[in-house]
């Protein structure tokens, strides 16, 4: 009679633990259902359908030059590091200038004109050998280079250096430098600092006399008559030239642990780079990437769109094409489709990565970028190139 | 045979139903800076579109490649701190001091395969961000790793430029908890940040003491603005919204005007989040004026310099600490004994998270060789040093390598800080809510 109870009971036991897993599991999926739901009629983002996990296609590259493209495709990669001739593996910024191509590293400014490197280092006037930013001034040419000791104009093949004891400048340490026709912007570690070249005079914006929250800047750029100046903990400050006024755009929960909605404004206050095109202001984060068209904001993620990665190192936007350098290789996007570039732990091929909406399509490349960890890039007309934390690269416009 | 078929069937429904609970990631905020669900901003009304934090990034550059160099006579680790021009110098030099005393121990156990360590000292006040020209001049003179700094704005432009520079960074006296919000992986941080000092004194005041008007007073630098932040946030959280923020400047001698507005609002408790100097002068400036409420503080509040500015009115404070001088345990002892030997005076919080964070530095540096990137990947790894235990105590760390190990609350009785440990984070049900259910 025991005997019979037991077995009764253990068999309803077993068929109750059966049933409250199987009901568990139900509300489980139900609340991250839920819970993605509420995303998508706050966000209009995909949750569901994360680029990173659609299904790969493969093809080859000579198919994909013949698909049509909404975004341009690079490929023929040539890569070069210190054994061709750069001054150190680790370069910071790249810039196209004419003929020549402009790369600053660790250890010195490179040049590469007619298949040959030169070296330009504090022996020849440099302010300080790692230069971390270079432009080139669209009035007269001259090359200035945002270093790590001060800022260098080189100009008329004189190196000329303007540090925080000789000149107006916030601070020796240049993030990012810009030319806007007269004018020069630098995003320092003591805050932004313009120069004038007519008149030869500085101003230095901080927390003082911007609406920063800290003085610390990262990334400058300009377009649409104004200046957009990456404030590391301060989100994007905004100046216009013509009423010489501020104003700021963060993120507006207020939460550095948290993005509370991704289209809401700027992804993190936390900001790395900005750069201005085709009425599209881009905006790096290591926390994603964001985008305003002087209207609306919208978040990118590296779990809801073709981003490589949301660890964004610099961003420089082209007409409607946004490339952008992470840690995990270079995306290139116009908002809605992306092409990633990204190189094998193993060896020096890789991979394209084509994604437009839930098409994914992958071609394998060989020699693919130099290396993931993507610092700076230029484009100008078919060519493409790239500063990574070992070498650079040069692509061609395949399409 | 049926029985066991029915045991298999109701183990695998359990294996299956704890795996996907532990899939859910969004309840992994939990991790992050030790923070109670309850704590969390906006828990209560909406789940955030991504929280960051929750693993620890990774640094994909290159270098683990470069070999160590060869013939050095000496393995360089960089020491940034306030040593001359600052209001924080007396903290600076208990840093400095407890880095040294861990450098010369490593040496005389045969420093880096019979190298020596060498400590290259840079102070960092001056210019607007002089940190970061200081940090150039670390690379220039190819340091392993760095320790650095105290002020907040300080180790922020510190570490900005250490990404660049790629250089490891250890951090033993910033508690601004945006520090390590940053998300750049080449900073550890060895001291509770003021996110734990915010969480521990506000359970402290409201679950433990019951307090439900609180007035603040508090230093008007980025030391007050940020370290109140988390306390702020949390007491709007448990229903109890500071009643008055009022703010001073360090240099500041008269707070008579501050006073006054915080008279007004007839407060139960008051909390005063600055540096010791200017606490023990508004502590004994608002007894005069005859307010008898009981008063909380900030960490830097636990020195000898407030006890003596303070005098008999510091009896009964209540502050955090993040560090518990009294702990009978043999490691701390014996630091205590031959820091005073070394150097003749007690060590301090500074002192002790220094001595610490440089031992950690040291030990990193021999596991992984000269090479900066595995030297990052030793103190990021989450593994080699998690639950170190150091003379501070067990050293945890969360997904952004912040410390969250243990946080102390200081008392002054009879003349001293006694110290004892910090209430339990949880949050109980605000009265509305009560009135609700």
């Amino acid at each position: 009679m025991m005997k019979i109870k037991l077995k009764k009971y253990s068999k309803i036991a077993v068929f109750s633990v059966v049933f409250l897993g199987i009901g568990y599991m139900g509300f489980l999926w139900y609340g991250q259902n839920i819970s993605s739901l509420n995303h998508l009629s706050e966000d209009k983002l995909t949750m569901l359908d994360d680029p990173q996990l659609l299904p790969e296609k493969t093809a080859k590259l000579t198919a994909i030059e013949k698909d049509s493209n909404p975004i341009p495709i690079y490929g023929h990669w040539q890569n070069f590091t210190s054994k061709d001739g750069l001054p150190g593996d680790k370069a910071y910024c790249v810039r196209i200038n004419g003929n020549r191509v402009l790369v600053g590293t660790h250890e010195g400014l490179a040049v590469y004109e007619q298949g040959k490197w030169r070296t330009y280092t504090t022996k020849d006037g440099l302010a300080h050998n790692g230069v971390l930013s270079i432009d080139v001034s669209e009035l007269t040419g001259d090359v200035w280079l945002g270093t790590m000791g001060g800022l260098t104009r080189w100009s008329a093949g004189n190196f000329e250096n303007f540090t925080q004891f000789n000149s107006g400048l916030p601070n020796d340490i240049i993030y990012s430098v810009i030319c806007d026709g007269k004018d020069v912007w630098t995003a320092t570690a003591g805050g932004a600092g313009h120069y004038d070249t007519f008149t030869k005079r500085w101003e230095i914006f901080t927390e003082q006399n911007a609406p920063m929250h800290e003085p610390w800047t990262y990334g400058v750029c300009a377009g649409d008559g104004k200046i957009f100046i990456a404030a590391w903990g301060g989100g994007v400050v905004e100046y216009t030239k013509k009423t010489k006024k501020f104003r700021d755009y963060v993120d507006p929960d207020g939460n550095m642990e948290m993005d509370l909605f991704p289209d809401d404004g700027v992804v993190h206050d936390i900001t790395t780079g900005t750069s201005w095109a085709n009425g599209n202001l881009w905006v790096a984060t290591y926390f994603g990437l964001s985008r305003y068209d002087g209207v609306h904001w919208k978040g990118y993620f590296d779990h809801d769109s073709g981003l490589a990665s949301n660890f964004i190192n610099f961003v420089r936007a082209v007409g409607p094409v946004a490339f952008i350098c992470t840690d995990k290789g270079l995306s290139t996007t116009d908002g809605e489709n992306w092409v990633n570039y990204t190189k094998n732990d193993q060896n020096n091929a890789g991979k394209t990565i084509i994604i437009k909406g839930n098409e994914k399509t992958a071609s394998a490349m060989s020699p693919s970028i130099s290396h993931n960890f993507t610092l700076g890039v230029d484009v100008k007309d078919h060519v493409i190139w790239l500063a990574t934390s070992k070498g650079v690269s040069r692509g061609e416009l395949l399409k | 045979m049926k029985k066991r078929n029915y045991c298999v069937l109701a183990t695998l429904v359990l294996i299956v139903m704890f795996s996907v609970s532990n899939l859910n990631g969004q309840e992994k905020k939990l991790m992050y800076g030790k923070t109670p669900d309850e704590f969390f901003p906006y828990n209560n009304f909406q789940k955030a579109y991504k929280y960051h934090f929750l693993e620890p990034i990774q640094f994909y550059g290159a270098g683990r490649e470069k070999l160590s160099p060869k013939d050095l006579n000496e393995v360089k680790i960089g020491f940034l701190g306030p040593l001359e021009g600052s209001a924080l110098m007396s903290l600076g030099k208990q840093m400095l001091n407890g880095a040294t005393l861990a450098i010369e121990e490593a040496n005389r156990k045969n420093g880096y395969n019979s190298i020596p360590f060498k400590l290259m000292v840079h102070n960092d006040v001056g210019l607007w961000g002089a940190a970061a020209n200081e940090v150039v001049k670390m690379d220039d003179e190819k340091v392993w790793a760095f320790m650095g700094s105290i002020d907040d704005i300080v180790s922020h432009v510190a570490l900005r430029a250490t990404l660049k520079l790629e250089i490891p960074m250890v951090n033993t006296g910033d508690p601004d908890p945006t520090f390590t919000e940053t998300n750049i992986p080449w900073v550890n941080r060895v001291i509770s940040d003021d996110r734990q000092s915010g969480y521990a004194l506000a359970s402290y005041i409201f679950e433990k003491m019951k307090h439900k008007r609180v007035a603040v007073s508090r230093t008007n630098s980025r030391y007050g603005r940020v370290g109140i932040m988390e306390y702020s946030g949390v007491a709007v959280r448990l229903g109890h919204p500071m009643m008055i923020e009022e703010r001073f400047n360090e240099g500041e001698t008269d707070f008579k005007m501050q006073l006054e507005n915080i008279k007004k609002t007839s407060s139960d408790a008051i909390l005063i989040w600055g540096n010791a100097k200017e606490a023990a002068l508004i502590l004994k400036q608002l007894r005069k004026m005859g307010m008898k409420q009981p008063v909380y503080g900030s960490d830097r509040m636990v020195s000898a310099e407030f006890l003596k500015i303070a005098g008999k009115d510091a009896e009964g404070i209540v502050t955090t600490s993040p560090y518990n001088p009294n702990a009978d345990t043999p490691k701390l002892k014996a630091f205590q004994a031959n820091y005073y030997k070394r150097f003749g005076l007690e060590p301090d919080a500074f002192a002790a998270h220094a001595y610490d964070g440089m031992n950690i530095i040291v030990e990193a540096i021999k596991k992984a060789g000269l090479n900066r990137v595995l030297i990052r990947d030793v103190l990021t790894d989450l593994k080699t040093f998690q639950g170190y235990q150091g003379v501070t105590g067990k050293i945890i760390f969360d997904g952004s390598w912040n410390d969250i190990g243990d946080i102390w609350m200081a008392k002054v009785q009879n003349g001293q800080f006694k110290f004892s440990a910090s209430p339990p984070m949880t949050m109980k049900k605000t009265s509305a809510e009560k009135k609700e259910n």
